[in-house]
């Protein structure tokens, strides 16, 4: 759905949120505009008609009131610092953004004994890690390798996810407050009860799980969540083993499978490619000579990794426990695993704490968060950047198929593999980076043909994305069965009847 | 971003490095959120992005810049926050003193706002001046409150007078024979509100056998003035404290010029850049530059000798900005504090600017208050009974707003190794905390908790608790 609202509309849209909320909820400054509607993609920025800042539920409430009643479409964002995915620009010119993260950005409850926080949307990963150091670092949190000005409540509600034991953001949010497109209010879960004392701690509530409804979805505007934490352990050990070879991948996920179905390593196992590990140290040193027309040389990338002492393939995991002593033979165990083929070169703790390349790892496993990993994004110059996340199960040989399929990919359109797998038991994230130069039309124009090549050839051989930039929704949606899209539109037409949330966006 | 100047503009070394700054900013959208004055205004001009973007249409079109873009320009702290965030590697501060140089050039501010900078310019950079302005101020202070607006501010922000030993006559404690010489920089302002940590500058380095050379002409490295837009008196002060510190190379094999003032560190450490379009001044800055160290820098690599007795109290450890994210120095100041016993407490928001940011409290104190209180209430929060800093302006801006005792990092750790109490402690009560244990203390092995004890209700006794990173 496309529908744009009238300037009328728009304009006595506005006046209505002006009047209930006050001046300095509604912006619709030229400079406001421009700069919400920037993006990475390739497919353009998008303005919107403007940017409103609520303050509370109640708040929200009113601005989807306004919208049923003027016909304008809200696009709501947390912190909108969904880097590659979309940033705060609708998914279509002309929509109203909501500003969550303004002015909700409090952290309503933090539960110590019960290790968990209720937070509202603009609360960031760098806020709650610093709540916790307030009180001691008791509890840690599940970061990202995105910004730590990006929202908590944002990254769960796009799909997101780490890469502590509780990297899995959606189970380890508990219990949600949602704005419906017809302007009431559900809380999910036992939140449902009014008074509920258990709305952010249990998932096991009378009837469907709704929360799931409002995880890459239209249908709601989530102003309350529930987050789980971790008690932090007294020592957290990490280790490192470089492969040499790009093939070496399909060797690594298999060694890395059983450790994560046994649960022996509790943390995914990171397996970064040499330029996504790099690449946050250094740009590429032949693009100045090629104008970016071609990817880097392998002549070069070995020269580079041999330079860093990444290998091919980065891999890297942590154990938590009571004491570095206590985790000394767990490390022996995963080194004794991973050197057996001989093809693997061990990195210890140390020596990677003490190497900015592979600390963004470490702390990514001590739950820290870190805006060093994002330095990739200069590997080439234009600022232009899309993901693309597909799902691979835990086979190698499924691993180096989708290496090989993605790589054929890039290389045809002069532009580098950049990947890390994100290792679960059964499933690993890719987490393909295309970085090109923006301000470059023919690159602009390669680096959309590439995203959309690897989305038809991953489909084409039966493997979806886990999540889609907000340019290629349309895209991302075509590809999927007409049954699921028209229960999703169901759904749609019955929560939010009107049409007012994100039109476009998955779904 | 695009950039559109004309070939003639280009051909002007100074204008075509504000080309490539602007030209390497790719949207990606990470400033914004670090920045200050954007997270407290929301308006995008008083972000990083909005700014590049009102300084590149103000260096295309030259001449006098608009009203609201010297107003945008004029509320930037040059935290570099959004430097430190920026995956393009903006070399935003440069930019930024550019901008400054025009509108000092080509925009006439109103007459009370150049009277108050040609009075700070005037000021600052001269001790002898503002000793006597400080003294006045003193005298005047019980009068502040019939005074105009901005001098009533000025008058009210004077702190008080430490009676700090002269930084060149310090005592050595039981100091080593010395081994390398170093240089230290005085300061300007730092030499007269800061004479006690120049003192325990010297005392610490003394006693951990350094030879320390105070050059009484090296005064003010030129920061304050270039971050006000008088390049030309800024560029007047590095020659001078270059030629200064030439002559002391020339009679001592200097390892260091050792600086306690972040700011100027920052700058000291960028005279190459500063004289990067000067053949005859550059090679010369640029060997200054390589010789400057923050004071934390240096100490990190003394065999420093931490007394038994001191108290293992709870610190919260503020990042000047000059320090870390001018000169990315995050980890040796803590590490520092750490191996002298003492127990830190990091301050949420870290990366946030106090409000001090030169002589911004001065020329902009409505955000720089706010800036002041927030960053006061999150050193309330950590529960610590003081605040330290590796910056002057910070321990004054932030000790505007905290009930807490603020300390140079540099007063503890002469203190830790045989020196003074620092004189800011002196009404604290130290027995609440005793002295870390040599089980406890820094090297000794952690105690393994029980395995199967919860980590949760562990008492915080290990550093990984209160240090995630490790550091």
């Amino acid at each position: 759905m496309t529908r744009m609202a009238t300037e009328p509309a728009l304009e006595a849209f506005f006046a209505e949120v002006t009047a209930v909320l006050g001046d300095t909820a509604v912006n619709v400054t030229p400079e406001t505009l421009q700069r919400y509607g920037e993006n990475h993609l390739p497919t353009g920025d998008r303005r919107p008609a403007g940017v409103v800042y609520p303050g509370s539920t109640a708040e929200v409430q009113r601005i989807v009131a306004a919208a049923n009643t003027h016909h304008v479409v809200l696009y709501p964002i947390s912190t909108g610092q969904n880097q590659g995915l979309g940033l705060r620009s609708p998914v279509h010119a002309g929509q109203v953004v909501i500003d969550l993260g303004r002015r909700m950005n409090r952290v309503l409850e933090l539960d110590e004994r019960l290790a968990y926080a209720v937070i509202e949307p603009g609360v960031t990963y760098q806020q709650l890690y610093d709540e916790l150091g307030l009180r001691g670092h008791r509890l840690m949190l599940d970061t990202t390798s995105g910004p730590p000005a990006g929202g908590v409540l944002g990254n769960t509600l796009d799909g997101g996810a780490g890469y502590t034991p509780y990297f899995d953001h959606f189970y380890m949010a508990c219990g949600m407050e949602v704005v419906l497109g017809d302007g009431q209010v559900l809380r999910t879960g036992d939140g449902a009860l009014p008074d509920s004392r258990a709305w952010h701690v249990s998932k096991y509530s009378m009837g469907p799980r709704l929360d799931g409804l409002f995880v890459q979805s239209n249908l709601g505007i989530v102003t309350r969540m529930g987050v789980w934490l971790m008690p932090r352990p007294p020592a957290i050990r990490g280790f490192f083993f470089a492969f040499p070879e790009d093939h070496d991948l399909a060797e690594i996920i298999d060694l890395c499978r059983p450790l994560k179905l046994a649960n022996v390593v509790p943390t995914l196992f990171k397996v970064t490619n040499d330029i996504y590990a790099l690449g946050t140290e250094c740009s590429s040193p032949e693009y100045a000579a090629t104008g970016g027309a071609a990817a880097l040389s392998d002549g070069t990338r070995r020269q580079l990794r041999e330079r860093y002492g990444c290998g091919a393939w980065l891999v890297s995991g942590a154990f938590y426990g009571a004491s570095d002593a206590a985790l000394a033979p767990f490390i022996e165990r995963v080194k004794a695993h991973f050197l057996q083929s001989g093809r693997a070169t061990y990195i210890d703790h140390e020596t990677a704490d003490a190497n900015p390349m592979l600390r963004i790892h470490l702390d990514s496993f001590r739950g820290v968060p870190t805006a060093a990993e994002l330095k990739l994004l200069g590997w080439r110059p234009g600022g232009g950047l899309i993901w693309f996340l597909p799902g691979t199960p835990m086979v190698g040989e499924i691993a180096n198929a989708h290496q090989a399929l993605a790589r054929s990919i890039y290389a045809a359109h002069g532009l580098e593999y950049i990947c890390e797998y994100v290792c679960g038991a059964r499933f690993a994230r890719g987490l393909h980076v295309v970085v090109y130069n923006r301000e470059d039309e023919d690159e602009t124009a390669r680096a959309d043909a590439c995203y959309r090549e690897l989305t038809r050839a991953f489909a084409a051989a039966g493997y979806s994305v886990g999540r889609a930039a907000t340019g290629y929704q349309a895209l991302h949606l075509g590809t999927l069965d007409p049954t699921y899209t028209s229960v999703v539109r169901a759904l749609k037409a019955t929560l939010d009847p009107a049409g007012v949330i994100a039109a476009g966006r998955y779904g | 971003m695009h950039t559109q100047f004309s070939v003639t503009q280009l051909a002007d070394p100074k204008l075509a490095e504000a080309d490539s700054i602007i030209r390497a900013c790719v949207r990606h959208g990470f400033c914004p959120q670090t920045c200050p004055t954007y997270v407290l205004l929301g308006d995008e001009n008083d972000s990083p992005r909005g700014r590049i973007d009102l300084i590149r249409a103000m260096l295309e079109q030259g001449g006098a810049p608009p009203a609201a873009t010297v107003r945008h320009i004029d509320r930037c702290l040059s935290c570099l926050s959004c430097e430190t965030t920026c995956a393009a590697r903006v070399e935003f501060r440069h930019l930024a003193d550019r901008a400054r140089v025009h509108i000092e050039m080509h925009y006439r501010r109103p007459w009370r706002e150049r009277g108050l900078r040609w009075l700070l310019a005037s000021l600052l950079p001269h001790p002898g001046r503002l000793r006597l302005a400080l003294a006045a101020a003193r005298l005047g202070r019980p009068f502040a409150r019939w005074l105009p607006g901005r001098l009533r501010g000025l008058v009210e922000s004077v702190p008080p007078a430490y009676a700090g030993t002269a930084c060149n006559t310090a005592e050595s404690l039981a100091a080593l024979p010395p081994q390398r010489e170093v240089a230290l920089l005085a300061g300007c302002v730092q030499q007269v509100l800061g004479a006690h940590i120049n003192a325990a500058t010297v005392r610490v380095l003394e006693r951990h056998g350094c030879r320390v050379h105070v050059a009484a002409d090296a005064v003010c490295c030129g920061a304050l003035t270039l971050h006000m837009g008088r390049e030309a008196d800024a560029l007047a002060a590095a020659r001078s404290a270059i030629e200064t510190w030439e002559a002391l190379l020339a009679e001592h094999a200097l390892t260091a010029i050792v600086v306690n003032t972040s700011g100027c560190g920052t700058l000291l450490k960028d005279y190459g850049r500063l004289f990067a379009h000067d053949p005859h001044w550059y090679p010369r800055a640029a060997r200054i530059a390589g010789l400057v160290k923050d004071v934390s820098e240096v100490l990190a690599d003394l065999p420093l000798t931490p007394r038994t007795d001191v108290p293992e109290l709870p610190i919260a450890y503020h990042d000047a900005c000059s320090l870390q994210h001018g000169q990315g120095l995050v980890a040796p100041p803590r590490a520092l504090l750490r191996r002298l016993g003492f127990a830190l407490r990091e301050v949420p928001e870290r990366h946030f600017c106090c409000g001090s940011a030169g002589t911004y409290n001065l020329l902009q104190p409505a955000i720089a208050t706010r800036l002041g209180e927030r960053k006061a209430r999150h050193v309330a929060a950590t529960s610590a009974v003081l605040f330290a800093a590796g910056n002057l302006g910070c321990l004054l801006q932030i000790g505007r707003y905290s009930a807490l005792p603020g300390v140079h990092t540099v007063e503890l750790a002469d203190w830790a190794t045989g020196g003074p109490l620092p004189p800011a402690l002196a009404g604290l009560d130290l027995t609440a905390y005793p002295p870390r244990t040599a089980a406890d203390s820094p090297g000794a092995a952690v105690p393994a908790a029980d395995e199967i004890n919860f980590w949760l209700y562990a008492p915080p006794t290990t550093a990984s608790e209160h240090d995630p990173h490790g550091h």
